[in-house]
């Protein structure tokens, strides 16, 4: 068999192989890219509640959790509270936190939700899993390079390595280099 | 056809023995027997500086971006305890808020300086207070469970 049948063999199947795990570091690494401007694992919404004036609240109540969520109705099952300071109390729900200061009268209902898809991919691209996903994303890696090595020798021609691909080639390794030499 | 019943049915009992387990397990296993109170710890720090403990509280607080701590409540009002973890080691999910962990660490301090508010005359005192060195102690996480 020839070398660049051999070639062409290996890029197809590690493509199919590498296509999901592909996609799915790309879109993750897009994701956490920004992360300074948007949190890539969590929409975070934040509400503020205004505790009316008419109504009474004695921090050192021992149902006052209880009394807060029946102000906000708040329908969902308390977790758990904790009180920071002896005017602000914590109260957790499921992915939901309701933060009230009893001096200000005010309380901020936080909301956190999973980014769908994106949380999953995030988790395995910056290898959170650990274990053996570690190797997996090894051979992954290695699957890259053999997939930018053998594409480089796919076609011959003037499309090929020795034609255009060459100047090709060239200016995807000036584009790191241009930026190392603007930033490093 | 056969094989992919194999794989699922594996895949079944996987995810039912995790769910089953008690708690989420974050980091290395938990080795230490016998639980610190945090109120004991923030009592006398220094007092624990470098030594290994168990703590248990609930969870208050969570790094929103990477998950690379937790504040643990103390079993006292107004007291709690933040649990660090190197970045990548350990990610402690947000939705852990509100939820019980059990976490095993190593309590080490670090001093900080604290921001210089732009004050007036009348608050001058309170600038001085504000930028001097604070001591803090926090626990460096080797492993938790989340319940």
């Amino acid at each position: 068999m020839k070398v660049r049948k051999v070639i062409r063999i290996l890029h197809r199947d590690i493509g199919y192989i590498a296509f999901a795990l592909t996609i799915i570091y790309s879109i993750s690494g897009i994701a956490v890219n920004h992360s300074d401007d948007w949190n890539p694992n969590y929409s975070i919404t934040k509400d503020t509640l205004i505790i009316p004036s008419s109504i009474n609240l004695q921090a050192s109540s021992k149902d006052l959790p209880k009394k807060i969520i029946e102000i906000f109705q708040i329908k969902d099952s308390i977790k758990s509270s904790f009180k920071s300071s002896p005017v602000t109390i914590d109260i957790y729900f499921n992915k939901k936190t309701l933060s009230v200061n009893l001096k200000k009268r005010i309380a901020i209902l936080e909301k956190v939700e999973s980014r769908t898809l994106l949380r999953e991919s995030n988790f395995l691209h910056l290898n959170n899993p650990k274990k053996i996903w570690t190797w997996v994303a090894d051979i992954f890696a290695v699957s890259l390079i053999l997939l930018a090595v053998t594409g480089l020798f796919m076609i011959k021609g003037k499309n090929g390595i020795k034609g255009r691909g060459k100047w090709l080639t060239l200016l995807g390794i000036l584009i790191p280099l241009f930026f190392l030499y603007l930033y490093f | 056809m056969k094989i992919l019943y194999k794989v699922l049915t594996i895949i079944f009992l996987f995810t039912i023995i995790n769910f089953a387990s008690d708690g989420k397990k974050y980091g290395k296993e938990i080795t230490l027997k016998e639980k610190t109170k945090i109120s004991e710890i923030l009592k006398n720090p220094a007092a624990f500086e470098g030594k290994r403990v168990l703590v248990e509280g609930t969870v208050i607080g969570v790094c929103e971006k990477r998950g690379c701590w937790i504040r643990l409540a103390g079993d006292k009002d107004y007291e709690s305890i933040r649990v660090k973890v190197r970045d990548g080691e350990i990610v402690f999910p947000l939705e852990a808020k509100g939820k019980k962990a059990l976490v095993e660490g190593k309590i080490y301090s670090f001093v900080t300086k604290a921001k210089k508010k732009k004050g007036t005359k009348k608050d001058d005192k309170e600038c001085e207070i504000e930028g001097t060195q604070k001591r803090i102690y926090q626990i460096k996480g080797i492993g938790a469970i989340i319940k």
